[in-house]
């Protein structure tokens, strides 16, 4: 199987503090590979360095072929990210957000056209997108940047809590559009908190805290492996040893 | 070059809201408001004084100041009430300034060499400008009627003689010199003029440098904020192309108001100064001192203005990026505000070149200086100054624009921040 995603001992600090330390793990294509863990984990920061916005402390990330730091432009042709509780322009109508995100991704017209009724598709805004985002609820403004996300069908999608915020309706359609999307070979990283939405996401799953990776798995290896019945469990039972040591250190 | 443009695009769009414009628009419509008021109230000032004259006297000295004091633009109505108090009531229910009050044996007292006062009631109404106006105009009436008495008195009493001689043996011949050129004129009437003329140029500039410097800075903050400009920033879009469109945008929507701005404020200036136009004589001296802006000047008076507004744009790029929130941006560009009101201020109420060599240098330093010496300069014809100025600009706004470029292409742009409000709560918690 190819890998679409490689990260090797990744390392990232500010001052002394490493926000994320010695991480490695590697994502197929077609798969959907998710980091749990709570909040200050690790788990955006990891995003960010794969999506370009950070600079890796040590360690190396490759993005189907191209390393992160070396290749940044050519890295940012093959992925598309979406930032926990990001918004969009307000003062830009849904369709035309989506034009100009076409627009910034390939130069030809025809190409464009493509992205946008796709992005138009998923979003599922119909003639809301007509609309100014600033008119938006919090939902159509997540279903607008998801489809701005996968509409240029990337290498990589990722995603960073994609449904951190919304109502149960909301985040179940952007579930379902993700799960969906993945069937047609897209693949993806995300991170979550939400150990329900990984285990019904996640082909494979990461689990971090103090930013090291602890274990990982598909979702029913490490159900087994930790003998619990859900993810939420298994995570508990897995930074055990680092929450203990954590607390003396306290 | 086409996805520059996409997100040239895109910062208008962002920028030229109606949120942005309206305050613009009302605040020139404000201005052309109180302006029109202004130029309204200045004309109704500008028409003959309505005053009551009792005249006590009746010899032909008094009716010479009579007919004078009409000359020199004050209607007089003449009345015979002796009790003040019922002459004030009546003037103020006919709306009049002021009672004149010539008492009998004005003209006696007068030929024979004492001076006779006349009483002067002036009505106050209100306490603004235009209310004193009246009295002065009235003032000025007295000036020219006593003048001409003057005149006469004197030419009575010492025959064959200019009374002017009498009164200002020194008198001088005045001449304006400016570089090579010179001409028969009085200074103060030239320089009132063109100071006049140029007044309106350091507010327009100062607001419009203000204005871009806050929206640039607005915007990158509000991207950081909104996570918008992380979105950005991993598309295949080279991090220049995002700088220089968030640059340009700003730039555009800042002249755009700035036009709005001077239309607005051309009206008011053009109401507080009545629309004063030079006379054809002072036109011919102005011009033949050459103290007008040809061609070459306004070009690089617009060169100056345009580099100093790109310095200011790549400053406030910058301290947008120091932003955590949009909340922060006001106390970012504070310093850059202060930095702009420096040479402002100074070029307003002194000359740059009168100043210590060390403060001298410390204006020059700063690039902003240049925009506001500028104008000066060129009605000089001092091109060099500007020139260099205009360079110099363009060296300070590369350097700021590297920086920019640099802090985009790192991920200082996502890591770095200062937050007063923070740094706020740390000082009281510590």
């Amino acid at each position: 199987m190819e890998q679409i995603l490689t990260v090797k001992n990744l390392k990232k600090s500010y001052g002394n503090m490493f926000a994320v330390n010695g991480v490695s793990f590697s994502i197929d294509r077609g798969e959907i590979f998710a980091l749990i863990g709570p909040n200050g984990a690790g788990k955006s920061t990891i995003l960010k360095m794969v999506a370009t916005l950070l600079s890796p402390t040590d360690g190396k990330i490759d993005v189907g072929g191209f390393d992160v730091v070396k290749n940044s432009n050519s890295v940012r042709e093959i992925i598309s990210y979406l930032p926990e509780d990001s918004g969009a322009y307000k003062n830009l109508t849904g369709i035309e957000y989506l034009k100009i995100m076409a627009g910034l991704y390939n130069d030809d017209n025809k190409k464009q056209k493509e992205y946008i009724e796709k992005g138009k598709a998923i979003s599922g805004l119909n003639s809301r997108l007509s609309d100014k985002v600033g008119t938006y609820s919090k939902g159509m403004i997540r279903k607008l940047l998801l489809a701005r996300t996968v509409m240029i069908a990337p290498k990589l999608a990722i995603l960073d809590e994609p449904t951190s915020g919304l109502d149960v309706i909301n985040a179940m359609e952007i579930r379902r559009t993700i799960k969906d999307l993945t069937k047609q070979g897209m693949t993806v990283l995300l991170s979550s908190h939400n150990m329900l939405e990984i285990e019904f996401l996640s082909d494979r799953v990461a689990i971090i805290d103090n930013g090291k990776i602890h274990d990982s798995g598909t979702p029913s290896e490490l159900k087994k492996k930790y003998g619990k019945v859900n993810l939420e469990e298994v995570f508990v039972e897995a930074v055990k040893p680092s929450f203990a040591q954590n607390k003396e250190i306290k | 070059m086409k996805k520059f443009l996409i997100l040239l695009k895109k910062e208008i769009k962002e920028l030229l809201t109606l949120q942005t414009i309206l305050p613009l628009v009302i605040t020139a419509g404000l201005f052309m408001f109180i302006g029109n008021i202004v130029s309204k109230e200045a004309e109704k000032t500008n028409k003959p004084q309505d005053v009551v004259l009792i005249n006590q006297d009746n010899s032909t000295l008094s009716s010479f100041v009579v007919e004078n004091l009409t000359k020199a633009n004050v209607n007089v109505s003449l009345s015979t009430e002796n009790d003040i108090n019922k002459a004030i009531s009546d003037a103020r229910g006919s709306n009049k300034s002021a009672i004149l009050i010539i008492p009998s044996g004005f003209e006696q007292a007068i030929l024979s060499g004492n001076q006779k006062k006349i009483d002067v009631y002036t009505v106050i109404n209100n306490f603004s400008i235009s209310g004193s106006k009246n009295y002065t105009n009235l003032l000025a009436a007295f000036a020219v009627t006593n003048e001409t008495l003057s005149n006469s008195l004197i030419k009575q009493k010492i025959v064959d003689i200019n009374p002017n001689v009498i009164k200002n043996p020194l008198a001088q011949n005045e001449f304006i010199v400016v570089g090579d050129k010179k001409a028969n004129a009085s200074p103060n009437e030239i320089m009132g003029f063109v100071s006049q003329q140029t007044m309106f140029i350091p507010i327009i500039l100062f607001f419009v440098i203000v204005f871009a410097s806050q929206m640039i800075a607005t915007a990158v903050a509000n991207e950081k904020e909104n996570k918008t400009l992380e979105t950005l920033l991993t598309t295949p879009v080279s991090r220049k192309a995002i700088v220089a469109a968030k640059m340009m945008g700003a730039g555009v929507v800042a002249l755009l108001a700035s036009v709005i701005y001077i239309f607005g404020f051309k009206s008011y200036i053009g109401g507080i100064t009545g629309g004063q136009k030079a006379t054809e004589q002072t036109s011919q001296i102005i011009s033949s001192l050459g103290l007008s802006l040809n061609t070459n000047s306004y070009i690089l008076l617009g060169l100056s203005l345009f580099a100093g507004i790109l310095v200011a744009l790549a400053i406030s790029l910058i301290l947008g990026a120091f932003a955590e929130d949009v909340k922060g941006v006001a106390g970012l560009t504070t310093p850059l505000m202060i930095i702009v009101a420096i040479p402002y201020f100074l070029t307003m109420f002194t000359d740059i070149n009168s100043l210590s060599p060390a403060m001298r240098y410390l204006v020059y330093a700063i690039p902003f200086s240049h925009i506001f010496m500028a104008a000066p300069n060129l009605f000089l014809h001092n091109y060099a100054p500007v020139i260099w100025g205009i360079v110099y600009q363009l060296i300070v706004f590369g350097l700021f624009v590297w920086i920019a470029a640099w802090i985009f292409s790192t991920d200082k742009i996502i890591t770095m921040k200062l937050n007063f409000s923070k740094m706020r709560k740390f000082n009281k918690n510590r």
